[in-house]
């Protein structure tokens, strides 16, 4: 009998089952799948306890009592999908969000989230409507491998498995093998980043997806962990949300003015530093990263200090000047 | 796609899970055509049919002729003997809940409060047991797509219809401009956030970044959104009136090539030259000084000026 197959009777039989079956009346209704000596059958019926409870169905064992013997049981009630009742509202949204990341293509979990869509719109009559809202996450020209390598990472976290891989860094312009523990992807203005402990740098560090050449999953036993996430580990404590964030020095806070018509976006431009609209301080850990975005804003964005800070980005804007001048010979 | 080549999990898995849904969702839906009931199931025609086979082996031991999942194709449409057992798909796995979550969060900025409670009530419906995994798997994935205030005003007035009105930072003018609109479509685009509507005040079809505009209100005026409302062009850079041909410093040249490809023509010494659309200088000029010096503006002579002149802001001069 096919692997597939014999799941699915098992879960039948279970589901009807009106008292708990023991492991003998397991035993007899797959009297050729469960052959072999007793150890190796019962080891096989493991397995195949362990994929159904990976696919979310609630099987147990019960001991036994005066009336019953022991045996195992699928709980009803922990089994079934109940309806969810969700408004159209709440179901247009999530189905929005779902289909425009499957469609996007670059996306972690794409099996589970299509498979999470069918569950939950299983209950729903008629058509569903759809929100006027588009995601287009690939930021890249070069994108190609990146939902394979997403799959795979995703994989790999969720059965806590080591990976190897190739990783190009494009300052120094190297490629280096690494072994990381993969602990969780984050997706961030467009890019996603893989974070996980590095034994490489015996650290936990992050790389962006998009640079990793080669990346393969520890095929040894595919059911063991390889690693703990340790307590207390948020993704957001290593990725940045915007360019002053990298953890790249000590935090230095800077004092920013916008003036004309940026004077009032402070709260918008710098989200979650302080601000009264046209000063803002910022809590910076790459202070190249915040020159470069404060100017990109233009010269409606300025540092007023401290005055370190202030000469770095009157260095910068004199680089700029000097390529840019007439005098100076075209590059 | 066949399933086998899928990476990540193994097939039965994924075979498993599938046919788990497809019992069910056949019983609800009697007599769906073939096509259709595969393409709910996220499958060929083929594979449907692959699928339903083994479903027909599929019973409970002793295996007499009643205890068999009794599904079947009868001209071209999908029937099942109801089976109760299989009366409703299984509880989403927290994987399922993980990544749905996920992609949820992505529209945040622009869901509002129906998201939350979307996912209050997806939590609900997780099995007791992967109530934890979800948990601690929703430390795994973390999406974050930043939404500009003033999201929740435009994503109202496109949901019940309404004109909304902000004020907009022209491109070019860097002057605010009041603007009161029809909106159609939120978009997020390389990072930034995009509305497409109506211009009353252009008697156009325009697109609006959203970071760009503030002090959105929606007004008490519905609109009737024409019937063609076709998916808003995407800021392509193909159809540009002028180029800028900008080129880069060895240093920041890998980084370019990640975002060009192609488009990055190697010049010598490392350096990378791009072309990007000219049609609005302020963009233009913001954009090479994102570079802080690693980029500069090869022609044509007004995008140089505009970058030098900026620059000598800062300096005071």
């Amino acid at each position: 009998m096919e692997r597939t197959e014999r799941l699915l009777d098992l879960v039948a039989l279970l589901l009807d089952a009106r008292a708990p079956l023991t492991w003998s009346a397991v035993h007899e209704s797959f009297p050729d799948d469960y052959g072999g000596s007793p150890e190796a059958a019962e080891r096989k019926f493991e397995r195949d306890k362990a994929e159904l409870l990976e696919l979310g169905i609630p099987i147990a064992f019960v001991p036994a009592t005066d009336e019953r013997e022991a045996g195992y049981v699928i709980d009803r009630a922990q089994y079934y999908l109940p309806e969810p009742g969700l408004t159209p509202e709440e179901l247009a949204v999530l189905y929005a969000a779902g289909s425009a990341s499957l469609a996007s293509g670059a996306f972690p979990g794409r099996q589970d989230l299509a498979h999470a869509l069918r569950k939950i719109g299983f209950f729903a009559d008629g058509p569903l409507p759809v929100p006027k809202v588009r995601l287009e996450l690939g930021a890249l020209a070069e994108a190609r491998d990146l939902p394979a390598r997403l799959e795979l990472l995703w994989a790999a976290i969720n059965g806590r498995k080591a990976v190897e891989l190739e990783y190009f860094s494009p300052h120094s312009r190297t490629l280096t093998q690494r072994k990381v523990d993969p602990y969780g992807l984050a997706l961030r203005r467009g890019l996603w980043s893989l974070v996980g402990y590095c034994h490489l740098r015996r650290s936990i560090r992050t790389f962006h997806v998009h640079r990793i050449r080669q990346l393969s999953v520890n095929a040894k036993s595919p059911k063991t962990a390889d690693f703990e996430v340790p307590d207390g580990f948020a993704l957001h404590d290593y990725v940045a949300h915007w360019p002053w964030q990298h953890r790249f020095h000590e935090p230095v806070e800077v004092e920013l003015e916008l003036t004309g018509a940026l004077a009032a976006l402070g709260g918008q431009l710098f989200p979650g530093e302080r601000s009264n609209g046209a000063q803002v301080t910022v809590t910076a850990t790459d202070l190249d990263g915040l020159l470069k975005y404060v100017m990109s804003l233009g010269p409606e964005a300025t540092v007023r200090g401290p005055e370190t800070v202030k000469a770095k980005l009157k260095a910068l804007a004199l680089r700029v000047m000097f390529a840019h001048s007439a005098e100076e010979a075209r590059p | 796609m066949n399933p086998s080549t899928e990476k990540g999990r193994p097939l039965v898995y994924e075979r498993l899970r599938r046919l788990l849904f497809l019992v069910p969702f056949v019983s609800r839906n009697q007599g769906l055509k073939v096509e259709e009931v595969a393409k709910a199931a996220g499958l060929s025609s083929a594979q449907l049919l692959e699928d339903l086979e083994l479903l027909t082996l599929v019973g409970r031991p002793p295996f007499q002729p009643d205890d068999f999942v009794d599904i079947y194709v009868d001209d071209d449409r999908v029937f099942v003997d109801l089976d109760q057992r299989l009366s409703a798909p299984p509880r989403l796995t927290a994987a399922e809940g993980v990544a749905l979550a996920a992609a949820a969060e992505l529209l945040r900025p622009a869901a509002g409060d129906a998201l939350r409670s979307a996912l209050q009530k997806l939590e609900r419906v997780l099995p007791e047991q992967a109530l934890q995994r979800y948990r601690d798997m929703g430390r795994q994935l973390d999406v974050t797509v930043e939404g500009p205030r003033g999201m929740e005003a435009l994503s109202q007035g496109i949901v019940e219809l309404r004109e909304v009105e902000f004020e907009y930072l022209t491109a070019n003018r860097a002057t605010t401009e009041k603007r009161r609109v029809q909106p159609y479509e939120l978009f997020s685009f390389r990072g930034q956030w995009y509305l497409s509507a109506y211009c009353l005040m252009r008697e156009g079809t325009r697109l609006f970044r959203v970071d760009r505009l503030s002090n959105a209100t929606v007004t008490e005026t519905r609109f009737k959104q024409p019937e063609h409302v076709g998916a808003a062009r995407l800021p392509a850079n193909s159809e540009a009136e002028t180029w800028v041909r900008v080129q880069f410093e060895a240093t920041a040249a890998p980084y370019v090539i990640e975002r060009f490809g192609d488009e990055a023509k190697q010049v010598g010494e490392g350096r990378v030259e791009v072309r990007v659309p000219g049609d609005s200088e302020r963009w233009v000029t913001h954009w090479v000084l994102s570079f802080g010096g690693d980029a500069v503006v090869v022609e044509p002579e007004w995008a140089r000026q505009a970058v030098a002149k900026a620059a000598a802001a800062w300096l005071g001069r």
